[in-house]
């Protein structure tokens, strides 16, 4: 062999070497799981018995048992199933935190981080990177001599100001309570115990705060963060609130707003009607007002409704990505309450609203990008469109004017939208004032147009939404007696799915065989509307209110006559609402499901213990009901 | 002759190297999708919506598998709703999506048992539902959301209003 030979050969060996180095370093050994860890949590020590370490990196397996405690116990659920890519980890915030097999990057809401290691597999069980996972279950790893420790983090303060008001909102990886440890008028100290924290620092002030201060103290095992805060004079610092466990919602007025309104300030993007300027609302000194501003989803995008009473011209200006800010100035015009600043969901980011000078209120918005807008008068005032699409060379400013001629030429079918007519011929669809859109109505001919089916929901076995002692099927079928007899007195007949405290079709029976049960009596009779009677619940206390719901375009003018009269119930009219309702939907004939009122609620609880209230309910529905049929007559019925 | 061989020897070495540094240090980038998660608001009707990252196709994951991997981010997201400080119809503590699947156009998505803890309402159901079949309807390709629970396509909720042996469209809400 030549030493040409020799040299290729080594040299081939050289590169074999090298190859097998690179592949070694690229596909290292199957990972398993070698250690275990002991943590103390809550005065209690979990045992982590899933762990694999990797190039000193723990990662823990998403069957182990400790972990199912600890996420148990932070309110945390996970979402993986064997031959899943993605792990989720939804945590108390609610914010989902994306895991993916094999990828470093993990999202933490709209964040994307990098993990120390990438999630792998052993056998049929994912494994997190440890550090990362705690951290977005807000608690840190600490070492506490040879004892480890998971120490519950305050992960985040989030201060907002709405005028003087200032809010404070913590979020934290336990159940918080904020402890006063000391109050002068001057400043107000609260404590979390059990809490540690990297927010130290301090906030900047504004309004009734003029400075925020983080501090974190105790030990490894019983950590206190403090949050002190620096009272401009005259502030009030009212009582802490828990909107929920994690959180505590502490709240600083100013001496003017103290008495001006609620404790805490709205963070809903609740409900949200275009707002109507309020006649009369101009003010005295030949102003415009600016009466109010809502924000509504529309699509993928956002309507901003600004509601303005009187002459006034407005200039906006845009500026340039990134710095996507938006506002319009409504010169010649005074707001009527208080400034607004809130947060809202994209594509729009926040909203102010605020009177910048004597005679200008200033609408500002960020957004989330260089988005679509149109800006134009409406009958209302101003209404700002938004859409989800980025665009480019848009203008940067303009101006314009809003007033009564503006208003007058605005107006039309969009705002004041023609009474719709049950006779129409199939075929035309209908459109109602919020815009849902229908199929054409069917050609329905009721057996017996004298005949109203009322359903009083619930019944028998299943008693429906229950609060302090007090059902639904007891309060429905109260009402729906109380409609009878008044639609009986006025001349209609009347056949109830139940006329006591029974189950329609049978003790036990599924959902659907019940619903179903009551849908049969009306279609069997032909009748000329059916009305179900509710009472509606929720999990928490909040939500308060009536509702119409309907399903089919048949139901749409009856709905729309009963709602009219019950938005004068005495609480909240939440207006029509369609749904995929199995007793709207199927009844032949136009139906309503009436949700009175919230038994969840504590106001409309007294409410709907009221027999005087349940009556002007019944008399409300009945007046509702002969609306309908005064204006859409069937040939052979008298006009009610 | 012999040096030149050598040399050639070394530089394809070195090529390679290069080559396979190159390849793995410059995976090719992909654009970050933005997801549309809907939620109802309290006044039990009109929504609103917040925007969630979704991490791009991985190297080697098919259409299907991102599509998959997509629905089930989705419903995560939507089941899981906005930040406790937004007031939100919420689905009751607990729920879990247990299943994502596509079929045609309708997705499916399977939903633990906890979602039968509604407070007796027609308000929680309507705007949990609606929400949900915003949020997956929002995805290119798919128009229809089949509720199951516990794997299971029921009737309705036990104690519940709404149909859910059928596809839910936005039509629907």
């Amino acid at each position: 062999m030549s030493w040409i030979s020799r040299s290729t050969v080594r040299i081939s060996k050289l590169v074999a070497l090298l190859l097998l180095a690179v592949a070694a370093a690229l596909l290292p050994l199957p990972a398993r799981a070698d250690s275990s860890i002991a943590a103390l949590y809550g005065g209690r020590t979990l045992r982590f018995t899933h762990v694999s370490t990797q190039s000193g990196t723990a990662a823990i397996g998403v069957n182990d048992p400790g972990l199912a405690t600890l996420l148990r116990a932070t309110g945390a659920v996970l979402t993986w199933r064997p031959g899943e890519r993605y792990v989720l980890v939804t945590n108390s915030v609610p914010v989902v935190i994306s895991f993916a097999i094999g990828d470093r990057r993990y999202d933490v809401g709209p964040i994307a981080l990098q993990a120390n290691t990438a999630p792998f597999l052993i056998g049929d069980e994912a494994y997190l990177p440890m550090r990362e996972l705690l951290r977005s279950l807000d608690l840190a790893l600490h070492q506490d001599g040879s004892v480890a420790v998971l120490q519950p983090q305050l992960s985040s303060l989030d201060v907002r100001q709405q005028g003087e008001r200032v809010t404070l909102l913590a979020h934290g990886g336990a159940v918080l309570h904020a402890r006063i440890v000391q109050q002068t008028p001057a400043t107000i100290t609260y404590a979390f115990d059990g809490v540690g924290t990297t927010l130290t620092g301090s906030r900047p002030p504004g309004g009734a705060v003029r400075s925020i201060a983080i501090a974190s103290s105790g030990t490894v095992r019983a950590p206190v963060t403090t949050v002190t805060i620096s009272l401009s004079p005259g502030a009030i610092a009212q009582a802490p609130a828990n909107p929920s466990g994690h959180d505590v919602l502490l709240t600083i007025d100013g001496p003017v707003s103290a008495n001006a309104g609620p404790a805490a300030p709205s963070y809903a993007a609740g409900a949200s009607p275009t707002p109507e300027p309020e006649p009369g609302a101009q003010t005295a000194g030949g102003l415009a007002a600016v009466t109010g501003v809502t924000v509504q989803q529309s699509g993928d995008g956002i309507d901003v409704a600004i509601a303005v009473s009187g002459d006034a011209s407005y200039e906006w200006h845009r500026l340039r990505e990134p710095d996507n800010r938006f506002w319009v100035d409504i010169k010649n015009s005074q707001m009527q309450g208080a400034p607004i600043e809130q947060n809202e969901a994209s594509p729009l980011l926040s909203l102010r609203v605020r009177q910048v000078d004597p005679t200008t209120v200033r609408i500002a918005l960020s957004l989330a990008g260089p988005k679509d807008m149109t800006l134009a008068p409406s009958a209302t005032g101003l209404a700002i469109t938004i859409g989800a699409q980025d665009v480019s060379d848009e203008p940067r400013s303009g101006t314009g004017t809003v007033g009564s001629v503006i208003a007058a030429a605005a107006a039309g079918p969009a705002v004041t939208p023609a009474p719709l007519d049950e006779t129409a011929s199939s075929g035309t669809g209908s459109t109602d004032s919020s815009g849902w859109k229908f199929g054409p109505r069917s050609n329905y001919l009721a057996n017996n147009p004298r005949l109203i089916v009322i359903d009083p929901g619930h019944g028998g076995s299943d008693i429906g939404t229950m609060h302090g002692g007090v059902s639904e099927a007891q309060l429905t079928l109260d009402m729906a007696k109380r409609l009878r007899d008044l639609l009986v007195a006025q001349g209609w007949q009347v056949k109830m799915t139940r006329e006591t405290d029974v189950d329609v079709y049978q003790p036990n029976d599924s959902a659907r065989d019940e619903l179903q049960a009551r849908v049969d009596v009306a279609n069997k009779v032909g009748a000329r509307m059916f009305v179900s009677i509710h009472v509606n619940g929720f999990i928490n206390s909040g939500p308060y209110g009536t509702t119409t719901y309907i399903s089919k375009p048949d139901d749409v003018a009856l709905a729309r006559a009963i709602e009219r009269h019950l938005a004068a119930d005495g609480t909240k009219d939440d207006g029509i609402v369609k749904s995929h309702l199995y007793v709207t939907l199927h009844t032949k004939m136009p139906a309503a499901l009436v949700e009175t009122a919230f038994l969840s609620n504590p106001s409309d609880y007294a409410l709907l213990t009221s027999a005087a209230w349940r009556q002007k309910v019944a008399q409300e529905i009945a007046d509702g009901i002969g609306q309908y049929a005064r204006e859409y007559p069937v040939t052979g019925q008298p006009s009610q | 002759m012999r040096l030149p061989r050598l040399v050639v020897l070394v530089v394809l070495l070195v090529v390679v190297a290069a080559g396979t540094w190159y390849v793995l240090s410059n995976r090719p980038a992909h654009t970050t999708e933005t997801l549309g998660i809907y939620y109802t608001k309290l006044d039990g009707n009109s929504l609103a919506q917040m925007r969630v990252t979704m991490r791009p196709p991985e190297p080697g994951e098919s259409a299907a598998e991102h599509l998959h991997n997509t629905l089930r981010y989705a419903a995560v997201q939507a089941v899981a709703g906005p930040p406790n400080e937004i007031q939100a119809i919420r689905f009751p503590p607990g729920t879990q999506v247990l299943g994502a699947s596509l079929d045609g156009s309708t997705a499916t998505i399977d939903l633990s048992k906890q979602v039968d803890q509604q407070a007796g309402g027609t308000f929680g159901e309507n705007g949990e539902f609606k929400a949900l079949v915003y949020t997956m309807t929002a995805i290119r390709g798919i128009n229809a959301v089949q509720i199951l629970v516990d794997g299971s396509r029921l009737e309705t909720l036990p104690g519940g209003h709404i149909e859910l042996d059928q596809p839910l469209h936005r039509s629907d809400f």
